[in-house]
């Protein structure tokens, strides 16, 4: 017996792909449905509380958790339920501040019992109490459509990268709110965070607290080396990393020609071989300096250690190739990309009835495509080609390139026509949900993006010294 | 994290439902497959990918790391399934019934898998997950101990567990109906 086997053996199961496909878009309406009603994705159940430990723990995950646990008081419990080894590390150390505020509103009390501010992570514990199931969620659910800083709705820094942790007991439910520090600088002397909570579980508050937060001073190391990828065009320079109680934040600054390009860093590793995984970080600051994107990035990291003498970074690289288009007035045209050497070559378009049919071929792949990258191009494709109406191309927002309603079609039926040659058809359905008011091919453009079929890159890794006294 | 879909990842964590939508849709089968083996019928493999889909695409914001995508999807699917064995109370090891249901499709050459398949549902849960992930997932056996927050000491003992009881049941499974 061997994975073959195995494999084989459970490849036996039937697959009905319709049926699974529904129910992935049954799934995917229902989260709509919940963010509609609440305009947020704030929505957590006790599955998903743990799963969010999880992903926590797969990065900062701490052999000797259960050591600090034995020792924490009383506070590192709640810490211990979400999994939050840096709860469990400040509580530790004392370092977490004990909150004891509570309101009702409309018969729900809200208490929030704790926070710790580490490096830049913003963390608040509290309980609600079991009334809130008289709301319109699921039992389980909890949901708070909440703000910081007297922010409105979604345009509240403090959002961005917020995670909800929610565990069931005995007479209600705790939680934990996990946020970025959205700030360049982070203050040194306490300031106050005002909360309000406008509804929980679809139940009117509002709920209205101010907390004290402070983070003791960090100890900073000033680094300021800079790494350049003059191939790719891009630019690291690793500017500092802060080290709080129990947590680190590394702030550094990537140059790029292409704005959309995404530069991350994958992991760190010191010299005595200790891996360092980072957050999803915070630009704290943009520009737009001699025709290069400058951002700055403070992003969360494994503690540092001490005695640490150098560290090398692993960065990678998500190209982004800007789009391409052609107005379907010639019957043949290829489209080229312009940051790989890969181009699209369209053969033929035929409009029959209320389908419009692309026929076309990649030209310049160097090998033959494997299987697993022929299902990969088949599945892209369904949503790689966009037929827009030249009149409303201008209208969509760079930004947030959603495609003009009634003036778009940006889905397909994809036919593999030959797997050597890369060869494709698209069937686009004239009307469907999607279509384009008044068709007429002479004023229809098809554009294309070749970004999603390259990985990201791993750029070459470097190293940095880090000054001695660092300890 | 396989190719080229670590930028719909990041696409999709920062809440783009379209790049979402199409990361599930590329390993449905593998999706559902992994329902399946834990639930053992088509219509709770279904409740369980339309569940795991919810819940992954309202926390995905949560994912820190792109290259782990599909081994923190499978983790959700895994739990998903989870409480629906729990909620119907019975976890029941294939039975006849899904059994004949599936050779249905697959006629008779397919015994052996069938037998083995049959094994895999046996096991107890812990070996059945490391096993699931380690020879059709083809993790690692250091990703598997991430995933399944235990020791990669254990997980190896896990599998070597897994393996045994897989090669004895399934020895017994074959000797059964070939003698």
């Amino acid at each position: 017996m061997d994975n073959k086997e195995i494999k084989g053996a459970i490849d036996q199961i039937t697959v009905p792909k319709e049926k699974v496909f529904n129910a992935i878009d049954k799934g995917l309406q229902k989260s709509e449905q919940t963010r509609n009603m609440k305009k947020k994705i704030l929505v957590s159940s006790v599955a998903v509380a743990a799963l969010l430990g999880m992903t926590v723990a797969s990065g900062f995950f701490n052999p000797t958790m259960n050591k600090v646990l034995a020792k924490a008081p009383l506070i590192g419990g709640i810490f211990h339920e979400f999994d939050d080894s840096i709860g469990m590390e400040l509580a530790n150390q004392d370092a977490v501040t004990n909150l004891n505020q509570s309101l009702t509103k409309n018969g729900v009390t809200v208490k929030l019992t704790s926070t710790y501010f580490d490096g830049n992570v913003v963390s608040i514990t509290g309980f609600v109490d079991k009334s809130v199931e008289k709301g319109e969620n699921e039992k389980g659910e909890v949901s708070f459509d909440v703000n910081f800083e007297h922010n409105k709705g979604d345009n509240d820094p403090w959002l961005n990268g917020k995670s909800t942790d929610i565990k069931k007991v005995e007479q209600g439910y705790n939680f934990q709110w996990k946020m970025d520090y959205p700030y360049k600088t982070i203050k040194e002397d306490e300031f106050t965070l005002p909360i309000t909570i406008h509804y929980i579980n679809g139940i009117k508050g509002e709920w209205k607290f101010n907390i004290p937060i402070q983070q003791e001073k960090t100890s900073t190391i000033s680094i300021m080396k800079q790494k350049e990828y003059p191939e790719d065009d891009v630019q690291i320079r690793i500017k500092e990393i802060d080290t709080a109680k129990a947590s680190s934040s590394l702030i550094y600054e990537t140059v790029q020609k292409y704005k959309d390009d995404d530069i991350y860093i994958q992991k760190a590793v010191d010299d005595q071989g200790k891996v360092y995984r980072f957050g999803n970080g915070t630009m704290i600051e943009e520009m737009v300096q001699e025709n290069r994107y400058r951002s700055t990035v403070r992003s969360e990291l494994t503690k540092l250690n001490k005695n640490v003498s150098s560290l090398t970074f692993y960065p990678m690289l998500s190209v982004a190739d800007p789009n391409v288009q052609q107005l379907l007035n010639e019957k043949t045209f290829t489209l080229n990309s312009e940051r790989f050497n890969l181009g699209l070559q369209v053969n033929e378009i035929t409009k029959k009835g209320n389908e419009l049919v692309i026929d076309y071929q990649f030209t310049g792949l160097s090998k033959k495509l494997s299987e697993h990258e022929l299902e990969l191009f088949g599945n892209n494709l369904q949503y790689n080609l966009l037929l827009v109406d030249k009149d409303y191309i201008d209208s969509i927002n760079s930004e947030n390139p959603v495609p003009p309603k009634n003036h778009s079609i940006s889905i397909n039926k994809v036919k593999t026509i030959d797997k050597k040659t890369a060869h494709f058809q698209s069937t686009f359905n004239l009307d469907g949900e999607e279509k384009i008011m008044d068709f007429t091919l002479e004023n229809t453009i098809l554009q294309f993006n070749f970004s999603s079929f390259f990985p990201a890159k791993e750029l070459q890794p470097f190293t940095v010294e880090l000054p001695v006294d660092n300890k | 994290m396989e190719l080229g879909n670590d930028k719909l990842v990041k696409k999709a964590i920062k809440g783009n439902k379209k790049a979402f939508e199409q990361l599930i849709k590329l390993y449905y089968d593998r999706i559902y497959r992994t329902a399946y083996l834990y639930v053992q019928n088509e219509e709770d493999a279904l409740d369980v990918v339309q569940d795991a889909t919810y819940q992954a695409y309202i926390s995905i914001r949560s994912l820190k790391q792109p290259e782990y995508f599909m081994t923190w999807f499978t983790r959700i699917v895994i739990r998903c399934a989870g409480h629906i064995l729990k909620r119907r109370k019975n976890v029941v090891p294939l039975t006849e019934e899904t059994l004949s249901k599936l050779s249905e499709s697959s006629q008779s050459d397919h015994d052996e898998a069938m037998h083995l398949l049959d094994a895999i549902g046996e096991l107890k849960e812990n070996y059945r997950i490391a096993i699931i992930l380690f020879y059709y997932y083809d993790y690692s056996i250091k990703t598997i101990s991430e995933m399944m927050e235990i020791p990669e000491g254990t997980v190896k003992t896990y599998l070597s567990r897994g393996k045994a009881s897989l090669r004895k049941s399934y020895k017994e499974e074959g000797d059964k109906c070939h003698g």
